[in-house]
């Protein structure tokens, strides 16, 4: 498998999941909840840990978080952040 | 396995488990399993007046996967144990 | 639980070492959880309830035992004449506490936060 060639033309979600690191990223929970931070990794269950994050309830700011571990069974979708 | 263990500890013990319904029970800790499935027995409901059909009941079973928080007596809680019993599970488990 | 035979003792110490440069960073996200432990944590927990406590323990399902709780639960209604969004918030504490972990939501180093 090749590794890193670009990001956004990543063939398999396991090469997206693997190019996202360190990068900025919004998860969105279960719940609506979306998390805006920085990816430092990840596991096969979808646990997320997370630097600098920013919890958006509704769309308005409402926590921020140093270091945040997300449990993996609440993440809907990790999308990219602009 | 670890809580496993440490619930094994409480066997005799009073508790207090909080169901994902609300409902706390109050009541001695006769045995658990792997799934951390409980039975309690002398059991009472904290709040009886909401659940009056709770009255009768002495013992119980709980399932494990209805259980959202549990309660144990504050002196059978030793945290240098737990740490070290925690550190071992996280090494052992990567 | 203590399974390690004598002749099992050096190879354990090998791999403790091996373990303890590790220790400190953060390859995979329960170590973040890891690093907590003894800490002081915030718990996000499903249906708008929040803990803080000390993290004493903690497995692969985020099953936890927090000492000196604070717990927080939120209470929305909406009320029927003005649609105004009441919230109420109930605090209570509790020494210790296990926490099942399939209620978790997010876990997060307290001192961190705002």
């Amino acid at each position: 498998m090749e590794a890193s060639t670009t990001t956004s033309a990543s063939k398999t979600p396991a090469d997206f999941l693997k190019s996202i690191r360190g990068k900025r990223v919004v998860v969105k929970l279960n719940s609506g909840v979306d998390y805006r931070g920085i990816l430092a990794c990840l596991d096969g269950y979808m646990n997320i840990a997370m630097e600098h994050t920013e919890e958006y309830v509704n769309g308005q700011l409402k926590n921020k978080y140093g270091d945040a571990f997300i449990r993996g069974n609440n993440v809907l979708y990790i999308s990219l952040a602009k | 396995m670890l809580f496993y263990s440490f619930f094994k500890t409480l066997v005799g013990k009073q508790i207090t488990v909080e169901l994902k319904n609300d409902l706390e029970i109050r009541g001695t800790l006769v045995s658990v399993d792997q799934y951390l499935n409980i039975k309690l027995e002398s059991v009472s409901v904290l709040d009886e007046e909401k659940y009056p059909h709770m009255k009768s009941v002495r013992d119980c079973f709980v399932r494990g996967s209805v259980v959202r928080y549990v309660q144990p007596p504050e002196e059978s809680v030793d945290v240098d144990i737990l740490h070290d019993a925690t550190r071992r599970e996280a090494r052992s488990a990567v | 639980m203590a399974s390690a035979s004598d002749g099992g003792e050096d190879q354990a110490t090998l791999a403790n070492q091996q373990t303890n440069i590790d220790e400190s960073t953060v390859k995979e996200p329960l170590d973040l959880v890891r690093l907590s432990l003894d800490e002081r944590v915030y718990v996000k927990l499903r249906n708008d309830r929040e803990l803080r406590g000390k993290l004493h323990s903690y497995d692969q399902h985020l099953n936890m035992l927090l000492g000196e709780v604070e717990e927080i639960t939120t209470i929305r209604e909406v009320d029927e004449e003005t649609y105004e969004e009441i919230i109420k918030s109930n605090k209570r504490s509790v020494p210790y506490l296990f926490v099942r972990g399939d209620a978790v939501t997010l876990i997060s180093p307290h001192e961190i936060r705002s």
